[in-house]
């Protein structure tokens, strides 16, 4: 009750957001934000409850982006069920990619997990007849989405609203997941999979459902990517998406489900206001990341996980 | 006497009637948002749009600004990528510099296209060459004031019946611009009997270009066309000249002879011809005077042809304000539709079908004036024959 509650909070509280805020400016900027904050979700699950590194996470968040994009220019189907393939067909990618590749430990899976989305962002720049390689491609929206209008997803006030209560969906979707057997289940396997298997337990299905299913969340940020900005480039299949996604993931720490999304928060705001200052903002950027990990080892949620344990209120 | 607000408010009014214009509130400044390539492959044509539209701000300040109003300008860096450039005009257009203008990748434009009337924006292209900004990508509330590929396309075809050439290779960028000029150029080709024997497209940024280079001279093309800019177009050349390609090869091109790749080329480019947008040395009362203003800010130096086609936006955009006695985008955008303005090419009509502006087009080769390399004018194509028709795929949705 006291975690419905908590995101039943949260969720009201994010989506007087706009209200509160006069500038579209701010309130693009936090949707893009938020957007991000469901990426960095599923690459900081995917490290929490694996204990596995994914160097590429924007393959899976620029597929769920190209397909809603290709499949409406090309009003190859509705677009509900436009938006049901673009989240679908990354997860399934996913669990049978999974299912080969996690026999691999550690900087294997990681190399492995960048080529496949290299793949694909290789043939978002080749394919031009399809994707129109590196000029992007626009989505031709319809009128109305899902029975909503579609400028309401188009602009920043309502888009926001939309992603956020989404985003608090995911979270409370994973807080509900950690506490069912199935949680323990993978976090057991991730600290001894040997012992996991000793003791009869089918070792690699989860972890990749694990990984399934953060693929999948990686996707659902890339469609409303793609509803919001109604354009796409290869840019959002690159590897540099996924180092992004990772570094804000380090930033708000994983032991927290919903750390990676404070550290996107975080991100995108020091980036944007780092943008402004200055041409060499990855400099900040990169100086921030040094300061985080050797101050602050857990992230930003871990450091605010320990002060509220000592002020003797327990976290998720 | 003591003094009361009635006093101080009197006194006030006294003052505000004996100073003209004090009492009357400022006209909105015009803020304009440039979202260029500063750095990556089109930096050199993204800075010399930054110093063209420089020069015509500040010379329309300290003139007194534009009808009334000061005019501010802001750049955002976008690498000549589409995303960066969708992301850094909405970031200008939202905190109110939602006069665009001037990205220099097709892509870039095209990107921002679709989003203008969320952002209450205008976009006026000085660079972007792809047909589609002004074809079936077009809406209302985007304008283009260089020339796109079809026009460049009306110069090539009756300079290519005098050439003897029969095979022919193409190089261009992987991009909308390079796709477009390539399609044209080889439609042209085939249509006068040429063969087109290699047709290939080198992704943004390519540094080695020897395979490319390897498979025009497999081929046994007699001649090259080339659509290539910015860091991209002195690359392919300086190693096409090495590999002696273009001393076997006859090479001509679009926006491969621009004045600042023939200057850091020098020698290596002499002989290439090629379209030609603009010429420092154009015959107009309008040029004269730019040249001369130029030449008094910049001593010693010419103004290029990316240059003058970013001034050419301002010109136009300044004149809109003017009709349109506002600042408001969609005000100044229906102030440009089927206006006729005056520019540095002379009278040019913003063509309301399509929203180009029809300007004449150039053709030349590379020469030596006072022992540099220059691009130089040998045929000219009048703006009719230029722009023959509005581009059909236009519908101006928006």
């Amino acid at each position: 009750m006291i975690r419905i509650a908590v995101f039943l909070f949260a969720g009201v509280a994010g989506a007087l957001l706009p209200a509160l805020l006069g500038s579209p400016l701010l309130l693009t900027l936090l949707t893009q934000a938020v957007i991000n904050a469901i990426l960095a979700t599923g690459v900081g699950f995917l490290v929490r409850q694996n204990g596995l590194v994914s160097f590429g996470h924007a393959g899976f968040f620029g597929l769920g982006a190209y397909i809603v994009a290709v499949s409406t220019t090309n009003e190859w189907m509705p677009i509900g069920a436009a938006l049901l393939v673009a989240i679908l067909a990354p997860t399934l990618l996913a669990l049978l990619l999974g299912a080969a590749m996690l026999r691999l430990a550690g900087v294997a899976f990681s190399m492995l997990t960048l080529a496949v989305a290299q793949a694909f962002y290789e043939l978002a720049m080749r394919w031009r007849s399809l994707a129109n390689g590196d000029d992007g491609i626009a989505a031709q929206l319809p009128g109305r989405i899902l029975g909503l209008d579609s400028s309401l997803f188009q602009q920043a006030g309502s888009m926001f609203v939309i992603c956020w209560i989404v985003l608090m969906l995911v979270l409370f979707g994973l807080s509900v997941l950690i506490a069912i057997p199935f949680g323990t289940l993978t976090l057991a396997i991730r600290e001894n999979e040997e012992r996991a298997r000793f003791i009869g337990y089918h070792t690699i299905l989860p972890r990749a459902a694990i990984y399934a299913l953060s693929a999948a969340i990686a996707a659902l940020a890339g469609v409303l990517f793609a509803l919001y900005n109604g354009f796409v480039t290869p840019n959002v299949l690159y590897w540099g998406l996924s180092g992004e996604a990772l570094v804000m993931a380090v930033v708000g720490g994983t032991r927290a489900v919903w750390g990676p999304a404070l550290g996107a928060l975080l991100f995108f705001l020091l980036k944007n206001a780092a943008g402004d200052l200055t041409e060499h903002w990855p400099a900040i950027i990169g100086g921030t990341l040094i300061l985080v990990t050797v101050l602050l080892p857990r992230g930003a949620s871990g450091t605010i996980a320990l002060l509220m344990q000592r002020m003797g209120v327990r976290t998720a | 006497m003591k003094l009361n607000r009635r006093h101080l408010l009197a006194g006030a009014t006294l003052i505000a009637a004996s100073r003209p214009g004090l009492g009357r509130a400022a006209k909105d400044p015009i803020r304009i948002g440039v979202p260029t390539a500063l750095t990556g492959p089109y930096a050199d044509l993204g800075n010399q749009v930054k110093r063209a539209t420089d020069f015509a701000v500040d010379a329309a300040n300290e003139a007194g600004g534009i009808d009334g109003r000061q005019v501010e300008v802001r750049y955002l860096d976008t690498e000549g990528r589409a995303d960066l450039a969708r992301e850094q005009g909405e970031k200008l257009a939202l905190s109110g510099y939602n006069l665009l203008m001037s990205t220099i990748a097709s892509g870039e434009g095209l990107a921002i296209g679709p989003q203008l009337q969320r952002w209450n924006a205008i976009y006026i292209s000085t660079v972007n060459k792809a047909d589609d900004i002004t074809g079936k990508a077009c809406n209302r509330r985007m304008f283009r004031v260089n020339h796109p590929d079809s026009s460049d396309v009306a110069v090539v075809q009756p300079w290519l019946k005098q050439q003897k050439q029969r095979k022919w290779a193409i190089q261009a960028g992987d991009t909308a611009w390079g796709h477009n000029s390539g399609m044209s150029f080889s439609n042209a080709a085939q249509a006068d009997g040429r063969i087109v024997e290699v047709e290939q497209y080198s992704p943004f940024g390519t540094n080695d270009y020897a395979p490319y280079i390897q498979k025009i001279v497999d081929s046994g093309a007699e001649g090259l066309w080339v659509a290539l800019a910015g860091r991209d177009a002195i690359t392919f050349a300086q190693q096409a000249r090495q590999f002696g390609l273009l001393d076997n090869v006859f090479t001509a091109g679009v926006s491969f002879i621009a004045d600042n790749q023939v200057k850091t080329l020098g020698d290596a480019a002499k002989g290439i011809v090629g379209i030609i947008n603009y010429s420092s040395t154009l015959d107009t009362p309008g040029n004269k005077a730019f040249v001369a203003a130029w030449q008094k800010k910049y001593p010693g130096t010419t103004p290029t042809n990316f240059e003058a086609e970013g001034y050419l936006g301002t010109e136009v955009l300044f004149q809109a304000v003017k009709k349109a006695g506002s600042v408001v985008p969609a005000d100044v955008g229906r102030a440009m539709e089927g206006t006729t303005f005056a520019t540095i090419f002379g009278d040019a009509l913003l063509r309301k079908e399509d929203h180009q502006l029809m300007t004449p087009n150039f053709f030349g080769y590379v020469g030596i004036v006072d022992g540099v390399a220059k691009p130089i004018i040998n045929m000219t194509v009048a703006a009719d024959v230029a722009f023959p028709q509005p581009n059909g795929n236009c519908k101006l949705t928006g």
